[in-house]
């Protein structure tokens, strides 16, 4: 899976699950204050997330330093080059 | 005791969103009933009948509002919306702590349970749990999302019991802003179809099963050929408000709320039966401080089952005897449960407003176990001044409330 992939995936995962448009979903927006995400939003992130790449990662200790959309398209690089 | 007034409607039902789609349907004699296909699935089950109502425009409900709300509460949240235009009132100007809301239901979001228990009993994963079902599936779950959406920070709360919740909480929320503890209060139930619903009637021979082919023939309250309740939602929602208080703000007042009961029957649990309900509306007669004689309409519960409709009408003809107009909407809507009461209030409220009683839809041939009443069997023209309306429920609970017309400021 390529980086475009990666990001590509993740933002459906916005648009689907928080209804954030589009245009919205820049790299650097914050997921919190430029997204409007809330702490019981991020249960339902990891649970889209998960699905969307096949991945376990609720219990990774480097979710909680997720703050941007650039963030989660790293941490999920990251897991899935882990899991190569 | 301060006076409690109405002064704000909402409804959403079968027969479409708004006041207005109600008695527009209920005056032009339409069922909202129609053939279950999506329920042939379930074995056991007899009954296919039931009266949808449409959800639309959900979304413009914020995301972060909606991800709680099941169906029920949705219908909740846009039925109070339109309740608390109708009244004019801007939140922002009401003292936080003396406004809130008491909505009722059977359950919450019989969908979401279901969902809940798949998640639980056969996906057996709570990964799958999205974070927000529980609060949809919360027996509190219509008045705490309401109270959510529209920022209401006083009384809170849920009154759950069955198809009385709904009158429960009007009739509670009289006796709160009685008090003086309060001075606004959103009021009224929600409830949504699902093959669990309607099935817990159908394991006790409660719906109806005769007219799956011919299903706007059916509730039938009070008739020879009734053979059970049909299911509805929707939700109504009324805003009360302390007499003096409407008074100050100059709002349209559609009724004051004068009397209300509720109790127990202690004698059985899913059969109602006439000796509790005479007590029941005595009470509220009692509490209204009038005299039978002085009510001039009777919106029964009436659901259609054979063993209900008949212990009502000998409840009403030992009380009334065979004067006092009686009629029931379910015909038109099925029985929207928790929301009943609440949604058949609002629209008595609008008959007393007009002046005219529309009567028993699919009541052709009054059954002999229900005479001894004044069934109305088409539309009536009359000075109505004071209702009395009835709801009960499983567990042996019975409600009633008397309304009456506004009269000119004392």
């Amino acid at each position: 899976m390529n980086e475009q992939e990666i990001m590509d995936i993740t933002n459906r995962v916005f648009e689907e699950s928080f209804e954030i448009e589009k245009e919205r979903l820049k790299p650097e927006a914050h997921i919190f204050t430029d997204l409007g995400l809330d702490s019981l939003d991020v249960v339902d992130l990891v649970a889209a997330l998960q699905k969307s790449f096949g991945v376990n990662i609720r219990s990774e200790e480097k979710i909680r330093n997720i703050r941007t959309l650039q963030d989660i398209y790293e941490f999920i690089s990251s897991i899935k080059k882990e899991g190569q | 005791m301060k006076r409690v007034v109405i002064t704000g409607a909402g409804v959403i039902s079968p027969l479409g969103t708004g006041v207005d789609s109600l008695m527009e349907g209920i005056s032009s004699g339409k069922s909202a009933v129609r053939y279950m296909e999506e329920w042939a699935g379930y074995c056991g089950m007899n009954s296919h009948v039931a009266a949808p109502a449409e959800l639309k425009d959900e979304k413009k409900i914020p995301r972060q509002n909606r991800r709680s709300m099941g169906r029920m509460s949705m219908f909740a949240a846009q039925a109070a919306e339109q309740a608390l235009a109708d009244s004019e009132i801007n939140v922002s100007q009401i003292q936080p702590e003396r406004m809130g809301c008491i909505i009722g239901s059977t359950t919450g979001s019989a969908i979401s349970i279901s969902k809940a228990f798949e998640i639980m009993l056969f996906q057996k994963d709570l990964s799958l749990m999205p974070s927000s079902l529980f609060f949809q599936c919360m027996s509190h779950s219509a008045t705490m999302n309401v109270a959510q959406y529209l920022g209401l920070t006083g009384y809170v709360m849920a009154t759950s019991a069955a198809c009385a919740s709904s009158l429960q909480a009007i009739g509670t929320g009289y006796e709160i802003i009685g008090s003086g503890r309060q001075d606004v209060l959103l009021c009224g139930g929600a409830e949504e179809l699902h093959p669990s619903v309607t099935g817990s009637f159908d394991v006790v021979f409660a719906t109806s099963v005769k007219y799956n082919q011919t299903p706007q023939k059916t509730p039938r309250p009070f008739d020879k050929d009734r053979d059970g309740l049909v299911c509805g939602e929707g939700s109504g929602i009324v805003v009360l408000e302390e007499y003096e208080h409407a008074l100050r703000r100059n709002a349209k007042i559609y009724a004051e709320i004068t009397g209300y009961n509720t109790c127990g029957s202690g004698s059985h649990i899913s059969q109602s039966e006439d000796k509790s309900i005479v007590q029941c509306m005595r009470e509220t007669l009692k509490s209204a401080q009038i005299t039978h004689e002085e009510i001039d309409y009777i919106n029964a519960h009436a659901t259609g089952t054979i063993q209900g409709d008949k212990e009502e009408a000998v409840a009403i003809g030992r009380v009334f005897g065979s004067g006092t107009p009686v009629s029931c909407l379910k015909g038109h809507i099925g029985h929207t449960l928790g929301a009943s009461g609440a949604i058949e209030l609002i629209a008595s409220l609008r008959m007393m407003e007009e002046g005219i009683i529309y009567p028993t839809f699919n009541l052709d041939e009054i059954a002999p176990d229900c005479e001894g009443v004044n069934h109305v069997l088409k539309p009536v023209k009359k000075e109505i001044n004071t209702i009395l309306k009835n709801c009960f429920a499983f567990g042996g609970i019975n409600a009633s409330l008397v309304c009456r017309k506004p009269g000119k400021p004392e």
